[in-house]
């Protein structure tokens, strides 16, 4: 069994048991999309980019009250340590399906009937937690994009490893780890909209878990937003007249 | 905002202000008709590849990454290293891309780009045997499109050698029980030339160099020409349906000959920049 | 002139919390009134909005937009107007209504890549926006430098009764021809076409300064480098 956590308390990259990993948001990297945005979080690299709301092709497809939403999660061939084959394998399916779930209670979509809004992930390069980055990704870009939204989505895992609970787990605390408790949130709403857990936890040790998770997600919160008012409003008065 | 279309289409009077402005060797973006927009090539991009490389030229945006494994060679060149180059215009590049297999476009893309490094023997591949006739080194080179404003060849091709060219990969070497084994050694590839690609578009008389999107949606006929360091051409492909003259496709080779050393130092300078850091 | 609280929001962020009325880009939940996009919001006693920064192009009914013909079948033109839907434009709001595919054909009136400066006549949830061309200064757009701003922004370019527009039009002795959908078309001396455009680009990065209106004067006076 590897080492997780040293008998300083600290983990393989030297972080402490609540302590994220580098983040870093980029809005508007895309310029022929809609909204776009960049996430670094630990060696996650990661693209998201909106096109849409716009006009349902094949026609049936369309729904009359509202938009559909439609996800890709797709990770490049060189972006993990073996080549992965381009084509979409079932992991990758699944992950776009869960993510389409966790950002969908946030967006107005009956705003856009008879629609589509589509949102492209592209994991250049991936470290444990690549949904979560992808979600927060996403709603960066969604709000990039002006789509109408009841409150960002913002997504992170806390996890289980050596026998103790710990927030953002890399690559190396997923694979080798005890259990892995990837949630995302509508902080201000307060509401849950992605839950996975895989592997052992004792009650006591998943509250704690979820209740760390949260608190990471209001910290990546402030990221994300701080990213978007940097884009939007830069430096000057607020200010019409 | 643009809808689902199968192509871009391009305003008129957009279209006439092109022709009008060409007639006066002058384009929509201010360049001459031999212009380079700039290119920015950043190497190392990707730790977990065995050579990366983002590439900017204009608007148009791609990321090349190169894995470097152990496969069997072809029966017809079992001398030889295997090079797989695959293209894709991811669905987030452009309103027009679909997700999907690559079409026949992406293939065509990365078909050219993969001629340019083969024919200019830029990785030598008789390097690359570990056991003649049944191992060899297989680098995969694969490219995504992220954002697309036309000359996807040039862009591809650039962001393909500039990963092929920083690659790096533990030496292995095959015991005596003829099993392959790696050692602490980290070695590039065996890199005998860099090729460089230059490409032209025909709009009416005109041909002007690294055409975007706009330029594309109208032009009549593209070229692409690939040169080696000795000014010698290895690889081209003309595209659309549109026809050169037989001056035109001369007059090309000789402009593209000249634009690739241009290039070639921007190239450079990307792939030196990493061996430093 | 009644106080009015501003600050810039995020989606989700509370703007404030009390006895408000909701007027744009706002939800209530309970007391508390949510931005639903990025922007500027605004508290005074008429209620709580959020001027957006970015956000498609939605039709409204009499909305003058610029459209691009992208296709035409034999009795409607498809125009891309830069929104989620294509719009259409009836032949027969164009040849009259003795209109009659056999006599006229649609692709000599105007054929694809043609722009366009139209009105919205109808655009419901169900239906696609339909266009007409009938009304003063409507009609083909032959000539012009087309520049293209976020839809959110086009107000602001505007101005307060089309303040800014004239200031614009009288410092470059250009026309601008502005459709709601974030595309403008410039007409005018070429200095003047380079002025208007660099105007018309800061009032796309400035549109949420207060001092964007004294930029712009500035800029259009030549004391102000871009």
């Amino acid at each position: 069994m590897v080492e997780l956590i040293n008998e300083k308390g600290l983990r393989i990259d030297g972080r402490g048991v609540d302590e994220l990993r580098p983040l870093r948001i980029e809005v508007g990297v895309l310029k022929n999309a809609d909204g776009s945005s960049y996430i670094e979080m630990g060696k996650n690299k990661i693209v998201a980019a909106v096109y849409g709301p716009k006009e349902v092709h094949p026609k049936h497809l369309a729904l009359p009250d509202r938009s559909v939403l439609r996800c890709r999660y797709h990770m490049a061939p060189f972006s993990v340590d073996v080549r992965k084959p381009p084509q979409p394998s079932r992991r990758e399916i699944e992950i776009s399906k869960v993510i389409r779930e966790a950002l969908e209670p946030a967006l107005i979509l009956e705003e856009y009937p008879r629609t589509a809004i589509n949102i492209y992930l592209e994991v250049l390069q991936a470290d444990g937690g690549s949904r979560c980055a992808g979600i927060t990704a996403s709603a960066v870009a969604l709000a990039d994009a002006g789509i109408s939204m009841r409150d960002m989505v913002v997504a992170c895992a806390a996890g289980k490893i050596s026998g103790q609970v710990v927030i953002d787990l890399d690559d190396t605390e997923d694979k080798e780890g005890d259990a892995d408790l990837p949630i995302a949130i509508m902080p201000n709403l307060n509401q849950v909209t992605l839950f996975q857990l895989d592997g052992i936890m004792a009650p006591e040790e998943f509250e704690k878990a979820f209740n760390m998770a949260v608190s990471a997600c209001h910290q990546i919160y402030e990221v994300q937003r701080e990213a978007l008012i940097d884009k939007y409003f830069g430096k000057g008065e607020a200010g019409e007249e | 905002m643009s809808a689902v279309k199968r192509s871009m289409v391009v305003e008129r009077l957009r279209k006439d202000q092109m022709v009008e402005l060409l007639s006066k060797e002058k384009r929509l973006d201010n360049r001459g008709l031999l212009d380079l927009r700039n290119i920015v090539i950043e190497t190392g991009v990707i730790e977990r590849a065995s050579g990366s490389a983002k590439v900017q030229v204009g608007n148009t945006q791609v990321i090349a990454g190169v894995k470097i494994e152990t496969g069997e060679p072809f029966p017809d060149t079992p001398d030889k290293g295997l090079l797989v180059v695959n293209a894709e215009v991811l669905p987030l590049a452009s309103a027009y891309a679909e997700p999907g297999p690559p079409d026949e476009d992406a293939i065509e893309l990365a078909r050219v780009v993969d001629r340019g490094v083969r024919e200019s023997k830029m990785i030598d591949l008789s390097k690359l045997i570990l056991i003649p006739g049944r191992k060899v080194h297989a680098v995969f080179v694969d490219v995504n499109v992220l954002n697309v404003d036309g000359n996807l060849f040039d862009a591809t091709s650039y962001a393909t050698v500039a990963s092929i060219a920083t690659a790096k990969m533990p030496k292995l070497f095959v015991d005596q029980n003829g099993q392959i084994k790696r050692t602490e050694e980290i070695i590039p590839l065996p890199i005998k030339s860099i090729p460089v690609s230059v490409t032209l578009a025909r709009i009416g008389d005109v041909l002007l160099v690294d055409p975007t999107s706009e330029e594309e949606a109208v032009m009549d006929a593209r070229i692409t020409l690939v040169f080696d360091e000795e000014d010698n051409v290895c690889a081209g492909q003309k595209g659309q349906p549109g026809t050169l003259n037989f001056d035109q496709v001369k007059l090309a080779a000789n402009i593209a000959k000249v634009k690739a050393r241009e290039v070639r130092k921007i190239i450079l300078g990307g792939i030196t920049k990493d061996a430093k850091g | 002139m009644s106080e009015v609280k501003r600050k810039y929001v995020t989606p989700g962020e509370l703007i404030a919390t009390g006895n408000y009325k909701p007027i744009s880009n706002v939800i209530k939940v309970k007391d508390n009134f949510y931005a639903i996009k990025i922007g500027l919001a605004e508290i005074s006693h008429e209620g709580i909005r959020v001027i957006p920064l970015s956000g498609p192009y939605i039709p409204k009914v009499d909305d003058l937009v610029i459209g691009k013909i992208v296709d035409y079948s034999a009795f409607s033109w498809e125009v891309d107007i830069n929104s989620c839907f294509f719009a259409y434009l009836p032949a027969q709001s164009v040849f009259g209504r003795n209109f009659s595919p056999d006599r006229e054909s649609l692709p000599e009136r105007f054929s694809i890549g043609d722009l366009i400066y139209a009105k919205v006549v109808t655009y419901d949830r169900t239906r696609n926006p339909i266009l007409s061309i009938s009304g003063h200064g409507l009609g083909q757009i032959p000539k012009g430098e087309m520049v293209k701003i976020g839809p959110a922004k086009v107000p602001r370019l505007i101005g307060k009764k089309g303040s800014m527009i004239k200031t614009i039009e009288s410092a470059t002795n250009c026309r601008l021809i502005i459709g709601q959908n974030g595309i403008i078309l410039i007409v005018g001396p070429p200095d003047g076409v380079l002025l208007a455009t660099q105007a018309i680009r800061m009032v796309e990065s400035e549109a949420h300064l207060a001092s964007l209106v004294k930029d712009i004067q500035s800029l259009l006076s030549g004391s102000r480098e871009v």
